[in-house]
């Protein structure tokens, strides 16, 4: 399955599940990142990570391997 | 309210997701005088104030740290968690004031939820409205209201709008009947992700009922009133519009996290900031400086030559003055940074500078402590507590000494300026700037192999994490930013300044006494040159200078000896003191028009006493700058160090890494020199 680490610039997808075996994986739900949620990829840093999505309205950052976890439609 | 009932001060505390405006509220409600309690045994500290007395409301306020959900996810947050529902000194709340982002509802209502579902009373503060009506949007506050059985109020904390109905309705909750008999037993919450989906789609769908378009009530203004309160039709495009990002802010962002653009701002933004440091607080430092000078000059002349009026005159006068002379720089770093924080450009910064500083074990959160230390590395080893990850804040605690400081100035300068012929002093900025390039790198380097051998040092392992929101781009206020500024010294004065002052009359001891009167011959000599000799004396012959003869043996191998061995031992209490124990210990008369002029002519002069030859030679200057880069020089770093890391391994390990890397390398330098010719 497709991941957010892997979007296009101004891609929008619809959020399907976050893996749950990731650490991090409980932060990223309680921030807003919920099955159903359309997120785009709006920024990436210099470096290509940290990437910045945005969701409900706000832009957060996540490292690539966090949005690893975030699988799409 | 009944008094006999409730002698007790009600506690209200305010709750807040992370850059929901929380703290703004606090100050502006506690008027910037509060207190910091600590949670026994942790690095989790609150903020305890009162209601500013023109509220007129009889209650403690504290602040917590910013959470996002009741349900912890570090050991940190487990402690502001549990300290939430019962605080260890202060017990649990009477009454939570949840700070909530309007322009945010779908995100932060989370929050208030949980707080719901364990039992908390509350009362809703909705910030940031100035954000969401720039989406021309709006919040339906009495139906919010309605569905979270609470009050709702919308403030800004920026410049009080709304505060004063805040009050009232906090007021109007103490003189409830129910108030004292009110059910304080709280639900703990279930760590069930399944349970958070489903509280997701509750929110979505209150968020959908409360959110009210503005485009309406402008064209409209009657029947959008009739709307409200009749709740029918909300225009469903509410949503769409709100879960869009803020245009401004995308438009910013196109530039300052642009590939190219975006590390040209970054650096043009430090430079800057670097710059404002030195250049802006350097003419006010030296006012504080000869402030000091004069009025400890015009106390030895009230007290006398003798202890006392040394005490009072060196110790108490000038301890304090080392206090205050970096005052000016930690203000307008602190300024600095509130300003970027302000407008959103921090957390932009910090995202930038993520992935090179993951790679050496750090987080992009290090980087303003880290940048803080450039300036004092005590107000930057208290700003590590924004980085969650335990392990990566005990190792940015650690590199924090390495930042050069602005306590190393002046020893650089003198250094730098012995070493320079006068004709080639034009390179001493030159040079300055490659001594700071030289400690980011080799902090970098330090940082790197740190983190490799980390399982041995810094014993603790964590999820490493970087989540960070990047909010809307706003207009600083410069009257907030200046309230911060002015609470976060007053914090780092409370903090450093007993240290520091206590630190320095030891020191002052150790390098007067026993011999507090010696014997001076003292013929032919002027007062002024007397009492120099009397102070060298003291100096010569103090416990100090025993400490010095004994680390002689140290001092040899890399070309010193005990009188520099003494100097630095007086740069425990800051480092810019090693500057003037040498005019000290060098028995420097000001023959020259300028101190560091006459410094420079006593250290030309000087010799090793047993072989004659000359002390300070380009190659044991150039040994003293790479000491100074390194070594653990701060007794006050020390202190602060122990108390933010909770425990005493980080502070060993970076006097004993620092010094023992201080020294290594002093000793390379300096006979690698020698060996290659350069004496």
């Amino acid at each position: 399955m497709k991941s957010a680490s892997q979007l296009k610039f101004g891609e929008k997808v619809i959020i399907k599940n976050i893996d749950s075996s990731h650490p991090s994986s409980r932060r990223i739900l309680e921030i807003g990142f919920t099955p159903g949620q359309e997120i785009e990829l709006i920024n990436s840093s210099v470096f290509n990570d940290p990437l910045a999505f945005s969701i409900r309205g706000t832009l957060i950052a996540l490292r690539r391997n966090e949005a690893d976890c975030i699988k799409v439609e | 309210m009944n008094l006999s009932t409730n002698a007790r001060i009600p506690l209200v505390t305010l709750v807040g997701p992370p850059n929901s405006g929380k703290t703004t509220l606090f100050n502006y409600l506690s008027g910037n005088s509060f207190k910091t309690v600590n949670y026994p045994g942790a690095t989790v500290e609150y903020s305890l104030g009162k209601f500013q007395s023109k509220f007129s409301l009889q209650a403690d306020l504290l602040d917590s740290p910013g959470i996002v959900s009741l349900v912890p996810n570090s050991p940190d947050e487990e402690v502001s968690v549990r300290s939430l529902y019962s605080h260890p000194e202060l017990g649990p709340p009477d009454l939570v004031i949840v700070t909530v982002d309007a322009s945010q509802l779908s995100r932060h209502l989370l929050l208030v939820n949980q707080l719901k579902k364990a039992n908390f009373r509350i009362v809703i503060a909705l910030t940031m409205i100035d954000i969401l009506q720039r989406k021309k949007l709006d919040i339906d506050v009495f139906r919010l209201g309605e569905l979270f059985a609470c009050d709702v109020v919308k403030i800004d904390g920026r410049s009080g709008k709304g505060v004063e109905n805040l009050i009232s309705k906090v007021e109007n909750i103490f003189l409830l009947e129910d108030f004292n008999s009110h059910e304080t037993t709280r639900n703990n919450l279930a760590d069930d992700t399944s349970d958070l989906i489903s509280t997701f789609k509750e929110i979505e769908k209150i968020e959908s009922e409360v959110l009210v378009s503005l485009d309406d009530s402008s064209i409209l203004p009657n029947i959008s009133k009739a709307n409200k309160q009749l709740r029918i039709l909300i225009d469903p495009r509410s949503k769409i519009e709100c879960n869009k990002i803020d245009a401004r802010t995308l438009k910013i962002d196109r530039i300052l996290l642009h590939r190219i653009w975006g590390l040209v701002a970054f650096f043009g933004v430090m430079t800057l900031t670097f710059t404002s440091i030195f250049w802006l607080a350097e003419p006010i430092i030296s006012q504080v400086d000869s402030f000091f000078g004069m009025i400890s000059n015009e106390s030895l002349k009230l007290f006398g030559y003798g202890w006392f009026g040394d005490l009072v005159a060196n110790g108490i006068i000038s301890g304090t003055g080392s206090i205050l002379v970096f005052v000016p720089q930690i203000i307008i770093l602190f300024l600095i940074l509130g300003l970027l924080e302000d407008t959103g450009y921090l957390a932009r910064g910090a995202m930038l500078i993520d992935k090179p500083l993951s790679k050496i074990g750090l987080n992009g959160k290090s980087f303003v402590p880290m940048l803080s230390g450039f300036a004092c590395a005590i107000p930057a080893i208290l700003a590590t507590r924004t980085i969650s990850n335990r392990r990566e804040r005990l190792l940015t605690i650690f590199i924090i000494p390495l930042m050069s400081c602005s306590a190393r100035l002046p020893v650089y300068a003198l250094l730098l300026a012995f070493i320079l012929p006068r004709e080639k002093s034009w390179l001493g900025g030159f040079l300055l700037a490659s001594i700071y390039i030289f400690s980011i790198v080799c902090s970098a380097i330090i940082a790197g192999i740190i983190n490799r051998m980390r399982n041995k040092l810094i014993k603790e392992e964590d999820n490493s994490s970087f989540i960070l929101e990047l909010p809307a781009y706003r207009t600083p206020k410069f009257k907030v930013v200046l309230n911060n500024t002015i609470s976060s010294t007053t914090t780092y004065l409370r903090k450093a300044g007993p240290v520091i002052l206590t630190l320095s009359l030891i020191l002052w001891v150790l390098t007067n006494f026993p011999n507090i009167n010696p014997d001076i011959n003292q013929a032919g000599l002027n007062e002024h040159e007397v009492l120099n000799l009397i102070k060298a004396e003291r100096l010569a012959t103090s416990y100090a200078a025993d400490l010095g003869k004994i680390i002689q043996p140290i001092m040899t191998p890399i070309g010193m000896d005990w009188r520099v061995g003494v100097s630095l031992i007086a740069a425990f209490a800051a480092r810019e003191v090693f500057v003037s124990s040498l005019a000290l210990i060098f028995k420097v008369t000001s023959e020259e028009t300028t101190l560091q002029n006459s410094i420079i002519a006593a250290m030309r002069n000087a010799t090793v006493e047993e072989t004659g030859q000359k002390l300070f030679t380009t190659s044991t200057i150039i040994g003293l700058i790479i000491y100074f880069v390194f070594a653990m020089q701060c007794l006050s770093t020390i202190a602060v160090s122990r108390k933010e890391s909770g425990g005493w391994r980080i502070p060993i390990l970076q006097i004993i890494i620092f010094t023992f890397t201080a020294y290594l390398l002093t000793f390379i330098s300096v006979n690698g020199l020698r060996a290659l010719g350069f004496d």
